[in-house]
């Protein structure tokens, strides 16, 4: 080194020309892991609350057309799809099961996402409002209609949100479920816009931020798509929606939720039982049969993969996989579509089969119950049968709400249903005791039920009245919110 | 070996300039190696492989495939015969990725060499055994194939698991787990600056 100074001289340049080059490494590693951000970037920035669907169609056109694909009705499996189906005239004895409730007026198979607020206007379960301040629901029946509910939730405070009645929210209202629902306006990325699943979550000690993109990629769907109930309680004069999992998602343990709170949805007008009303439990049926449990999500089935000209992206169009089979099923599946939908078919028959008999069941309980009640019978002689008929009663629409339950989980479907055929038959023989205690012997007269028509007759419904209220409501308020809309 | 090391050894009076200069190299590998988010490349966790963007559409239609619920990437793209081979082999593609990545070299189509070929193909049977025990072409390695006998799994199973379509910009929205920007967000925040103006412009309309 003493005797050659030009060696130090090399060794100078040989380490400054690693630290230089190991800083361009260093740059470009930086620079590339910068590009990953720009790589899918928002050309036309949204608002955070933005609740126009087309806004976020701009960026996104394939997401947005396959989206607006859900205004296709065009397909009908054998129990689902996009058609609508008015489910009253299929199944009158619904009609008798909810006597008392807006849901004997009128239900029908949902159509896509895109007719979330021309339905919700056209059925007669919202009533016919004349103004602002008028029933006969509250603004939470809007909650899983549209973008605008964030919107909204965000603009008022969520209890003043919940305080306001359905009408009185008419004209801010107007964009059909959408992008705001699920996707965060700047990164797009999946994201909780309702505080009901938030709140559900907490509930059952679990934190819903720390769920994994795949979990999210049903939580998104169980926003809308669980059992809830309209809270009253805990917020003075609000009406909250509110899911019933403290315990648990089964039908078990919902049910011991509500006991504990003594909640019910209605007094049935037949049996005066105590009913809770079920609200489509998809979320929770599907995470207890075995795609569930395998991990397989809603966006697998129900939004998989499309391709369009060298591009894959998330089809919007969500809709029964029976109408994409090849793109759901087959995925993972390498059967015949026929096989496939054949099997699916199996397990929906099967299920409607054993379903019908729980209906059968019920509303001669519900009939029987009224004639004990007309016979004189006391509180305590029906105590324990109107609890027995609510079991019953709750197990049955636990599964008959839930959209794809027989195949989301067939086993457990056909559990809960056998349980409530039970409960109904105990309820049964407990009312024959105390109806022959009461002088009646002999076979009991059933009406009629046969048609959606003579159902709600026999149940007391003016159905010509809720139609002309209906077809006011459409002609003079609705035009109004529409205009307002417009407006602003 | 002493001798050498005697030799190398700076005169006295440089010793602490040295030092330094050893010091900032260091240094600066070391930030190379945060910067590059080098110690996930040990793990088996697939949000590793989308560090490099170019490897997105591979791992969006990995996770919306059959095998998205069963398998990382691992699984299937590096050997499991023995823990150092895997490590060897690892170490090897990758160093292979992050050259191609570096000098911006990737193709618009990735193709997979013939190494991996026979690392997938050995793996489609260590997890298949059982499945296709009866179909005649089980056994055939790539050395197999490449003498005309038998075909590779993929050879008729072509969407499996990626899709028959992949190129670097099939999947143009699809979200997988992207690093955190290198860049502070003050710093975003002032070169995206256009886009802020035009969100004052958009006001919450309706």
């Amino acid at each position: 080194m003493k005797r050659k100074p030009w060696l130090g001289w090399v060794m100078f340049g040989v380490t400054m020309l690693v630290v230089f080059m190991l800083g361009l490494l260093v740059n470009s590693v930086m620079e590339r892991r910068t590009e990953a951000l720009f790589v899918n970037r928002v050309l036309a920035p949204v608002g955070e609350f933005e609740s126009k669907n087309e806004v976020w169609g701009a960026n996104y056109p394939r997401e947005y057309q396959t989206y607006i694909e859900t205004a296709d009705t065009t397909f009908s499996s054998k129990y689902g799809g996009g058609k609508m189906k008015d489910m009253l005239h299929e199944d009158p004895r619904m009609v008798v099961l909810w006597a008392g409730y807006a849901f004997s007026k009128d239900y029908n198979q949902g159509r896509g996402h895109f007719y979330a607020l021309e339905d919700i206007y056209n059925t007669l379960r919202t009533g016919a409002p004349k103004g602002p301040q008028d029933g006969p629901q509250p603004a939470s029946c809007w909650v899983c209609k549209s973008p605008d509910v964030p919107r909204m939730m965000d603009k008022l405070g969520i209890d003043e949100f919940y305080k306001q009645t359905w009408a009185a929210l008419g004209p801010e209202i107007v964009n059909p479920i959408g992008c705001a629902d699920c996707h965060d306006s700047k990164t797009m990325n999946l994201k909780i816009t309702r505080p009901a699943l938030i709140e559900a979550f907490k509930e059952q000690g679990k934190d819903i931020t720390k769920a994994t993109h795949n979990e999210m990629r049903s939580l998104v769907c169980a926003q809308c798509h669980v059992e809830y109930y309209f809270d009253k309680k805990s917020v003075e004069g609000a009406v909250k929606v509110k899911f019933p999992w403290k315990n648990g998602m089964g039908v078990e343990d919902m049910e011991k939720y509500y006991d504990g709170i003594e909640f019910s949805d209605f007094t049935h007008a037949l049996s005066k039982a105590p009913i809770l009303k079920a609200q489509h439990p998809d979320y929770e049926i599907h995470q207890m049969g075995i795609h569930g449990q395998r991990g397989v999500s809603c966006a697998d089935c129900h939004m998989p993969y499309k391709s369009e000209g060298g591009q894959k992206f998330t089809d919007h169009k969500i809709q029964s996989p029976l109408n994409n089979v090849a793109n759901s099923c087959q995925v993972c599946h390498r059967e015949e579509e026929k096989t496939l939908v054949a099997n699916v078919t199996e397990r929906q028959d099967k299920i409607y089969q054993i379903r019908i008999e729980l209906e059968d069941q019920l509303v001669k309980a519900h009939i029987e119950a009224k004639l004990a009640w007309d016979k004189g019978a006391t509180e305590a002689q029906m105590k324990n049968i109107l609890q027995l008929i609510r079991q019953s009663q709750w197990r049955w629409d636990f599964t008959a709400a839930s959209h794809g339950g027989s195949f989301h989980a067939p086993l457990e479907t056909a559990r809960v249903i056998t349980n409530g055929l039970n409960k109904a038959a105990e309820a049964r023989i407990a009312l024959g005791k105390v109806l022959a205690s009461l002088g009646q012997t002999g076979p009991i007269q059933y009406p009629d039920i046969s048609t959606k028509a003579k159902a709600q007759q026999f149940i007391g419904l003016d159905m010509a009245k809720e139609r002309a209220n209906k077809a006011e409501f459409k002609k003079t308020l609705l035009p109004q919110w529409l205009e307002q809309a417009k407006k602003k | 070996m002493i001798k050498i090391l005697n030799y190398l050894l700076p005169p006295r009076k440089w010793v602490p300039f040295v030092i330094v200069a050893v010091g900032v190299g260091t240094g600066l590998f070391a930030y190379l190696l945060y910067v590059s988010n080098a110690v996930s490349y040990l793990s088996d966790d697939p949000k590793t492989c989308v560090n490099c963007h170019v490897m997105t559409p591979f791992y969006a239609t990995w996770q919306h495939s059959s095998h998205g619920r069963v398998t990382t990437c691992n699984d299937c793209h590096v050997p499991h015969n023995n823990v150092f081979n895997k490590y060897f082999f690892k170490a090897k593609d990758g160093i292979y990725h992050a050259t191609v990545f570096t000098w911006r070299a990737e193709p618009q189509v990735i193709h997979i060499k013939e190494a991996g070929t026979d690392v997938v193909q050995k793996n489609c049977q260590r997890c298949h055994g059982d499945l296709n025990a009866n179909v005649k072409t089980t056994g055939v390695t790539l050395e197999s194939k490449s003498h005309g006998e038998g075909k590779l799994c993929w050879d008729c199973h072509r969407e499996v698991p990626h899709g028959k379509v992949n190129s670097l910009s099939s999947v143009p929205n699809a979200r997988v787990p992207l690093l955190q920007s290198p860049v502070p967000e003050w710093l975003q925040k002032q070169t995206d600056s256009t886009a802020t103006e035009k969100k004052k412009e958009t006001k919450q309309t309706k």
